[in-house]
């Protein structure tokens, strides 16, 4: 029984900054069907599948038959880029229904494009897809910072051995790395000679992730969230699926003794943040 | 390529005489694939089979599949019966061979007549996988001589020298020695030739995992709470998981004083602390073992099915593989893998936890089918509920030909207070930057 890939949880920006694919399809070997295509990032992550939560923001249909779809999953790091063709054909239906933006959890594999300039593009190609709810998408984000945070550990405690190739294998692998993680960590330290500069400017990007749940959980402590709580409930009250016009948003919550200064501030934080977007001027629609 | 490979192959198989050239061709010509370099690539080849070919397999290292071993050791028990063999009845020997690093089952091809304690030196025996464990083959090509009788330990040391946790016994184990506190305990009675015997059933814990136990004799004064060190007792697969069976040959005694063991009853009987999915595929079976992850995909079959009325297999129009046509009945399931970034498992929900996890019926997943008029509904409604979501499960898992599976026999959704873990990883990011 072949092992089934497992899914990373990586950050928009490791999983973007990764330019060595391992295509063992590329090779004539019989016994390479088992073998994955894989991507090693700057830090050694081999990632197969990947499982993203993220707000998609925007998705086109391109192609020339018009059946293919690109989309972005947006995560506080970056965007992931996925496409969608006729061999995913739920989440083709998915993306062209999906309403932006949304909070979605997206099961792929990673796909590296290298065209002949010798750019790398990666992406991702759906196995799954769904709308989610936002406290799965900060259970996310905390979960990725903590297994992506364990790898910068297992990878600075390899580069900090100035050990290298099988000589750095068997050490890991002796200090319970996991086998695959030991192979990437080797083959990511010979190609990319990541340095404490990357690392760095990952954990900036895991403490800004970290930070932007923080700021949320705060804000329930003053008073903010209990204007956006109740906007939100007469935005429900109000929505008949097209949206909320501003006007009549303002005019009621003046009638419960809301300012519209308020109600300003409110809106455009809740806008800034996602909890809900513009579909057209001057109508605000809640993201579900 | 080739022809620049040849010699280094040349190199390996001279190196590795018993290894299989083309198993060798192809590793080096996969670990190149990986654009590893050719040295690099014999050295791993080398390391891999040397193995293999250079020690004497001690009876604890012995892997399924592996032939040409010689091995030492003393036999533990042995029965003697007749198979039949293409008609004909074939005497053939079985039971436990055991040295200072392990025990394991073996059968005995030939007619021979071997006994309890007998010190052994085996030539060019094979092992299989059977009932998840590691079996030794001693066939007609297999040579067997007797050993002086100092030259391994006693029937007595070999059965009282395993001790462990309950977390690491697995089944490679036959009789392990441990310390556990009884956290269930039922008594049945059960008919053995025609004579009523009361079986002990129940759960051991300690601060590692727990596991299912049996004992044929009564145990005087034991009871859920009392702290039990036993040695010499059996390990038997129950259900996929390993479970421990005490007999009339197993010591055991009740451990009064309990104030230095790492664990308590309550304590030891919590289970609710999920562990890394990887640190499971380690393992054979274990018992009552608690994950979380993300539901990541939905197999089919979940949903509404239909199971045999006599065999409760799952059939498809009325069809039963053993009974016929058949008017089944419909039962509902979820098989839901689920990742949490270090692996992944199958779960399997019964109908009950299904309906839990789902949030509907089965009599509304029914109608569902009945309204569409298709049997992917009820499936499809479940993917858009379910994948994505946050799941906690605690059950039994095997690891199987089929994979991976944990049956669950609890569910609940994961603590999604986030403040502790944000604060504790901001704290982390800050010590790695300023200290």
């Amino acid at each position: 029984m072949v092992e089934r890939e497992v899914a990373q949880r990586i950050f928009a920006k490791e999983f973007n900054d990764s330019t060595l694919n391992i295509d063992p399809g590329k090779q004539v070997d019989n016994n390479s069907i088992y073998t994955p295509n894989f991507l090693i990032t700057p830090i050694g992550t081999k990632v197969n599948r990947v499982f993203v939560v993220g707000v998609v923001t925007e998705v086109d249909n391109i192609g020339t038959d018009n059946n293919i779809w690109r989309a972005r999953i947006v995560d506080p790091t970056g965007a992931f880029v996925v496409y969608a063709g006729q061999y995913q054909p739920e989440a083709s239906i998915f993306l062209s229904t999906v309403e932006i933006p949304a909070y979605v959890a997206l099961v792929g594999k990673a796909r590296a494009y290298i065209p002949e300039d010798g750019n790398v593009y990666v992406s991702i190609r759906p196995e799954e897809i769904n709308v989610v709810e936002s406290y799965i998408r900060d259970q996310w984000l905390v979960d990725t910072a903590e297994l992506t945070l364990d790898r910068i550990d297992t990878y600075s405690k390899a580069i900090s051995t100035e050990l290298k190739g099988s000589d750095l294998y068997d050490y890991l692998v002796q200090n319970n790395v996991p086998f695959d993680f030991a192979e990437g960590i080797t083959l990511s330290l010979g190609y990319y000679h990541t340095g404490e500069d990357y690392i760095e400017e990952l954990k900036t990007a895991i403490k800004d992730c970290l930070e932007s749940i923080d700021v949320e959980s705060f804000e329930t402590s003053s008073d903010e969230p209990d204007i956006e709580e109740f906007l939100i409930e007469i935005m429900k009250d109000l929505d008949e699926g097209k949206g909320v016009d501003y006007g009549e948003l303002i005019d009621l919550a003046q009638e419960k003794g809301v300012s519209e200064q308020t109600v300003e501030d409110a809106v455009s934080s809740m806008l800034s943040n996602g909890k809900c977007y513009e579909p057209k001027i001057g109508i605000i629609k809640i993201v579900s | 390529m080739d022809n620049n490979l040849a010699p280094h192959l040349d190199e390996l198989t001279r190196a590795l005489e018993n290894v299989d050239e083309n198993l060798i061709k192809n590793e080096l010509e996969k670990l190149l694939s990986y654009r590893v370099p050719v040295e690099e690539a014999k050295r791993t080849i080398l390391r891999k089979y040397k193995s293999n070919v250079l020690y004497p397999k001690n009876i604890g290292n012995l892997k399924a599949n592996s032939k040409g071993l010689e091995i030492n050791g003393r036999i533990i028990d042995i029965q003697n019966k007749t198979v039949n063999v293409k008609g004909e009845n074939v005497p053939i020997s079985s039971g436990i061979i055991a040295d200072s690093t392990g025990a394991c089952y073996f059968t005995l091809w030939e007619d021979m007549s071997l006994n309890i304690g007998d010190a052994l030196k085996i030539k060019n025996a094979y092992t299989r996988k059977w009932q998840n464990r590691v079996q030794l083959n001693i066939g007609n090509r297999s040579e067997i001589t007797y050993l002086s009788d100092e030259s391994l330990p006693s029937v007595d040391e070999i059965t009282r020298q395993n001790k462990k946790k309950l977390f690491d016994i697995s089944f490679s184990d036959i009789y392990v020695n441990s310390i556990a506190i009884v956290v269930e305990l039922y008594h049945r009675e059960v008919n053995v030739k025609n004579r009523k015997t009361t079986v002990l059933e129940g759960v051991l814990a300690d601060e590692t995992g727990k596991l299912p136990f049996t004992s044929w004799t009564p145990l005087e004064g034991v009871d859920i709470g009392k702290v039990i060190q036993f040695e010499g007792a059996f390990v038997q697969t129950f259900k996929g998981v390993p479970s421990i069976n005490i007999n009339e040959s197993t010591s055991l005694e009740i451990v009064d004083s309990t104030e230095n063991l790492p664990f308590t009853y309550e304590t030891a009987s919590d289970t609710s602390k999920p562990v890394p999915i990887k640190n499971i595929l380690n393992k054979d079976g274990m018992f009552e073992v608690s994950i979380e992850g993300n539901i990541i995909s939905l197999r089919s079959g979940s949903g509404i099915i239909t199971r045999c009325p006599t065999c409760n297999r799952v059939i498809f129009k009325n069809k039963c593989r053993a009974h016929g046509t058949v008017e089944g009945y419909h039962d509902m399931r979820i098989k839901a893998i689920l990742d949490d970034g270090t692996s992944a498992i199958t779960v399997i929900l019964n109908r009950e936890l299904s309906e839990i996890v789902y949030g509907s019926s089965m009599y509304e997943a029914e109608d569902i089918i009945q309204n569409t008029l298709s049997q992917d509904a009820v499936y499809e409604d479940m993917r858009r509920r379910l994948i994505g979501k946050y799941l906690g499960v605690c059950g039994n898992s095997s690891n199987t030909d089929f994979g991976p599976t944990l049956v669950a026999k609890s569910v609940w959704v994961p603590d999604g207070s986030l403040d502790d873990r944000v604060h504790n990883l901001l704290k982390r990011l800050e010590g790695v930057n300023y200290g």
